[in-house]
C-alpha cells in the first residue's frame, strides 16, 4: 500500500532577478513501513521536498497524494486539520513548547486531535518510556539533553498516529552517540509499531541505518535503492 | 492546555511581563481609589441634599412657590396631617413656618429664611442638629428665650463669629501638638480680635513661614475660631396682616454643612416663638417635609400624595435639588469612563509586550502551526494570554484600590491639608471614599475586554507566519 504518492512534482522559487527549481520533476513512491533516507548536498531541495510531502509547502506543479488524497486540493484550512491527524514532525530544533514538561508536550498534540482524557494519559506513557524517557516525563525542555528533546520530538510525532512521519535532519544539532541513540529509536518503533520514517540527513551514520536512499542533486532524483 | 500553556506563557519573560502587571496593577488602583472618592463625594452630596436639606419630599401650597408670602400656607392641613400619619411608607415629616427677612446686628446684617420649627419632629426629618459645630452652642438644647440657630456662614456675615488667640487658644494649640516656636511667633497677636477669616489668615501668613502655614494652619484657625453665643440678632419681616415686625433672636447654636448655599440662607427658631409674633397659628405653616422609608418608592409616594390633594403641590428632592439629582443620575457611569481612559492608556503597553513577546516565539509559533495548531487555537492562545497578562495586575490592583476605599472610608480623607496653603480649607473637605461591589464587576469587565482588544494586533501578527519560514534553519 502506498503511503505517499508524487508525479512530476516542481517547485520553482522565484524573484525578479532570477528562479530556483528547488525540486527537479521529482516521480517517487513510499510505502507503508518503509525506512527512507532523503540524502543529498546542501541545497539540492531536500527540505524543499519534505516541506511539500508534509503539506507546508506548495508545489508549483505536479501531485502528492498522501493515503490517496490530494494534498494540493486542500485549501489552508483543511491543510492545518490533514497535518494534525496524517503526518508527524520531528524538525532540527524548536520542537516542543518550553513552558511545558515532557509528557505535556507529548499529550498537547493529541488533545488538539480530540482524543479523550484516558487515552491520551496512557498513551503519553506508553510512548515515553518507548523513547526511553519514562523517567523523565515531568522535566522541561530546558532541563534535558538536545538528545532527549529529539526524543521527545519523536514521541510526540508518534503520539498523533500519523500515517508517516518526516524528520527534517533530525540529528543535526546532535553528537555521535546521541544520533545513534535516536535512530535506534526510531527504527525500533519503525520495526515494531510499523511507522513510516521519512528523513533527511546529511549524516553518514544516518544514511547507514537507512533500508532506502533517495540522492537527491539539484532537485532531481539522481538514485534511489533499497538497501539491506 | 491552552490556558496553561497561556497562563505560563506569561511568566516566561517574567521581568517583561512584571513591569506590564505593575503598571497595570498600578492604574487599576488609581482608577479604582479614584472612582472611590468621587463616588463617596456624590454620595455625602445626595445624603446630605436628601437627609440634610430637603427631605424625600416636601408640600407646598403652589402659591407659596411663586410668591413666597406668609399668606400662602398649606391648606387643608389638618387632612394632610392625618394622610401623612397613616401612610406607612412615611417615616416622619416635619411642618416649617417660612419667612422671608432681614436679619441684622449692630456690625452686619443679611437676608435670611426664618424657618419656624418643632424641634423634635424636625429632627426625625434632617439630620441638620449633627452639623452644629464643636464649641458652637447646640441645637436647641439650653433653653433661654427665642433661641436662633443661624450658619457659619451668616455668623461672618453677621460679624458674631471672630479669630482671636487668646490664652486658652494658645493652651489648646499646645495640646494639639503645635510646637512652642510656632505659637511664639502668634503672641504678638494675643487677644487681637480678626473679624473674617480672610484677615485672620492673611496675618496668620504674614507671621507664619509658608510651610508653617500649610502644616498648622488648619488647626490654629479651628482654635481661634469664636462665635458669640447668645448675642442677639434683631429679624424683621411682615407678618400675617402686612404689618412690619422686628423680634430680637439669641444665637443658641452655629452649625455648618458642606452646602454653602444652603447655609447662607436658612436660619431656625422655634415655630412656637415665631408663629404668635407673625400671627399665625400652630396648624397654619408653609411647608412640610417628609422622609420616607425607603427612597426608591419616592415617585409613587409623591404621586399618591399629590392625588389625594389636588390643591397642594409635591417636590421631590430632585426637582429641589436638581445638582444632586442629576449627578446621581450620570455619575455611574463616569466611574467607567475613568476607567476606560485608563485601560485604554495601559492597552498600549500591553501590545507592545505582546507584540515583543511573539516576536521572540516566531520558531515556536511556526513549529506548532506546522504540527497542526489550527488559527483558532493559535489565537486563543494569544488571547488567553494577553487577557491573563492584562488580569493579573487588574486583580491585585482591584483589591488594594478597594483596600485603600475601605480604608479611606473609614477614616476619611482630609483634603484641608493639601491644596496651596487654606484654599481648600473648610470641615466640608473630609471625604469619605466608598464603592459598590458592582463596579468591580463591571471594572472586571472592561480588564477582560481589554485583554481581548490588545490581543487582537499581535494575534494577527502570529497569524501571519508562515510556517514553512519561521521553521526554516538558519540559525
Ligand atoms: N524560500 C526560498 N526562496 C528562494 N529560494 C529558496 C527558498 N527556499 C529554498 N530555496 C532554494 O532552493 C534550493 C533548495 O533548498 P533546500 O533548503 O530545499 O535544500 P536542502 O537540500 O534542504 O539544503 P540543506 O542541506 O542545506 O538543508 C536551494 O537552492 C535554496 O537556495
Ligand atoms: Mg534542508
Amino acid at each position: 500500500m502506498n503511503v505517499i504518492e508524487i508525479k512530476d512534482l516542481v517547485k520553482i522559487y522565484s524573484n525578479n532577478v532570477m528562479e530556483v527549481t528547488a525540486v527537479d520533476n521529482v516521480n517517487l513512491t513510499i510505502e507503508k513501513g518503509e525506512f527512507t533516507a532523503i540524502v543529498g548536498p546542501s541545497g539540492s531541495g531536500k527540505t524543499t521536498l519534505l516541506n511539500m510531502i508534509g503539506g507546508l509547502d506548495q508545489a508549483t506543479s505536479g501531485q502528492i497524494l498522501v493515503d490517496g488524497v490530494d494534498v494540493s486540493t486542500l485549501n489552508s484550512k483543511q491543510l492545518v486539520d490533514f497535518r494534525l491527524h496524517n503526518i508527524g514532525f520531528v524538525f532540527q530544533s524548536y520542537n516542543l513548547i518550553p513552558v511545558l514538561t515532557a509528557s505535556e508536550n507529548v499529550s498537547f498534540i493529541m488533545e488538539m486531535q480530540g482524543l479523550d482524557k484516558a487515552t491520551i494519559q496512557s498513551r503519553t506513557t506508553e510512548i515515553l518510556t518507548e523513547v526511553g524517557l519514562g523517567d523523565r516525563m515531568e522535566s522541561r525542555p530546558n532541563q534535558m539533553s538536545g538528545g532527549q528533546q529529539q526524543r521527545v520530538a519523536v514521541a510526540r510525532a508518534m503520539a498523533s498516529r500519523p500515517k508517516f512521519i518526516i524528520a527534517d535532519e533530525p540529528t543535526a544539532n546532535l553528537d555521535s552517540k546521541t544520533t545513534e541513540k535516536l535512530l535506534d529509536i526510531m527504527e525500533e518503533l519503525n520495526e515494531k509499531e510499523n511507522i513510516t520514517f521519512l528523513f533527511s540527513t546529511h549524516d553518514q551514520r544516518v544514511v547507514n541505518k537507512a533500508r532506502r536512499i533517495i540522492v537527491l542533486e539539484d532537485g532531481k532524483i539522481v538514485k534511489d535503492e533499497k538497501v539491506r | 492546555m491552552i490556558w496553561s500553556i497561556a497562563w505560563k506563557n506569561v511568566w516566561r519573560n517574567r521581568k517583561r511581563s512584571l513591569i506590564v502587571i505593575t503598571a497595570v496593577l498600578l492604574g487599576t488602583t488609581a482608577g479604582v481609589f479614584t472612582s472611590g472618592l468621587m463616588k463617596g463625594w456624590v454620595e455625602q452630596r445626595l445624603r446630605s441634599a436628601v437627609y440634610t436639606e430637603q427631605g424625600h419630599l416636601k408640600i407646598y401650597n403652589p402659591e407659596f412657590l411663586n410668591n413666597e408670602e406668609i399668606n400662602n400656607i398649606i391648606p387643608q392641613s389638618s387632612n394632610i396631617e392625618e394622610y401623612l400619619q397613616n401612610d406607612k411608607r412615611i417615616k416622619a415629616f416635619s411642618h416649617r413656618v417660612k419667612l422671608m427677612s432681614m436679619a441684622s446686628t449692630s456690625r452686619g446684617n443679611t437676608a435670611l429664611m426664618l424657618q419656624g420649627i418643632d424641634v423634635e419632629k424636625e429632627k426625625q426629618v434632617s439630620d441638620l442638629y449633627k452639623f452644629i459645630l464643636p464649641n458652637a452652642g447646640s441645637y436647641f438644647a439650653d433653653g433661654g428665650s427665642y433661641p436662633i440657630i443661624i450658619s457659619d456662614k451668616t455668623a461672618e456675615q453677621l460679624r458674631i463669629k471672630n479669630y482671636t488667640m487668646k490664652a486658652e487658644t494658645f493652651d489648646s494649640l499646645r495640646n494639639a501638638g503645635i510646637p512652642a516656636s510656632v505659637s511664639e511667633k502668634l503672641k504678638i497677636i494675643e487677644n487681637e480680635r480678626f473679624n473674617t477669616e480672610n484677615l485672620f489668615k492673611k496675618r496668620l501668613s504674614e507671621l507664619l513661614s509658608h510651610k508653617e502655614v500649610k502644616k498648622y494652619g488648619a488647626e490654629i484657625l479651628k482654635a481661634a475660631k469664636h462665635y458669640r453665643l447668645n448675642s442677639k440678632v434683631v429679624f424683621t419681616f411682615t407678618d400675617k396682616s402686612d404689618e412690619l415686625i422686628s423680634q430680637a433672636f439669641k444665637v443658641c447654636g452655629v452649625f455648618k454643612t458642606s452646602n454653602t448655599m444652603f447655609d447662607q440662607m436658612n436660619a431656625y427658631v422655634l415655630q412656637s416663638d415665631l408663629a404668635p409674633i407673625a400671627g399665625l397659628t400652630a396648624s397654619e405653616y408653609h411647608e412640610t417635609g417628609i422622609l420616607l422609608n425607603d427612597g426608591t418608592l419616592l415617585e409613587k409616594v409623591k404621586s399618591d400624595i399629590g392625588n389625594t390633594f389636588p390643591d397642594i403641590n409635591v417636590l421631590s428632592w430632585k426637582e429641589l435639588a436638581p445638582d444632586a439629582a442629576m449627578t446621581n443620575d450620570y455619575m455611574g457611569m463616569y466611574y467607567y469612563i475613568i476607567m476606560g481612559f485608563i485601560l485604554f492608556a495601559l492597552a498600549f503597553g500591553i501590545i507592545n509586550t505582546m507584540m515583543m513577546s511573539i516576536l521572540e516565539r516566531t520558531k515556536e509559533l511556526g513549529m506548532l502551526m506546522a504540527i497542526g495548531m489550527n488559527k483558532t487555537r493559535v489565537f486563543s492562545m494569544i488571547m488567553l494570554e494577553t487577557i491573563f497578562l492584562t488580569l493579573v495586575g487588574a486583580v491585585i490592583g482591584m483589591l488594594l484600590g478597594w483596600l485603600s476605599v475601605v480604608i479611606t472610608g473609614h477614616t476619611g480623607l482630609d483634603f484641608s491639608s493639601v491644596g496651596e496653603g487654606f484654599e481648600a480649607m473648610g470641615w466640608a473637605a473630609i471625604v469619605y471614599p466608598e464603592i459598590d461591589a458592582s463596579f468591580f464587576f463591571g471594572v472586571t469587565l472592561m480588564v477582560v475586554a481589554t485583554g481581548i482588544l490588545s490581543s487582537i494586533l499581535p494575534a494577527r501578527k502570529a497569524l501571519k507566519l508562515n510556517p514553512v519560514e519561521a521553521i526554516r534553519i538558519d540559525n
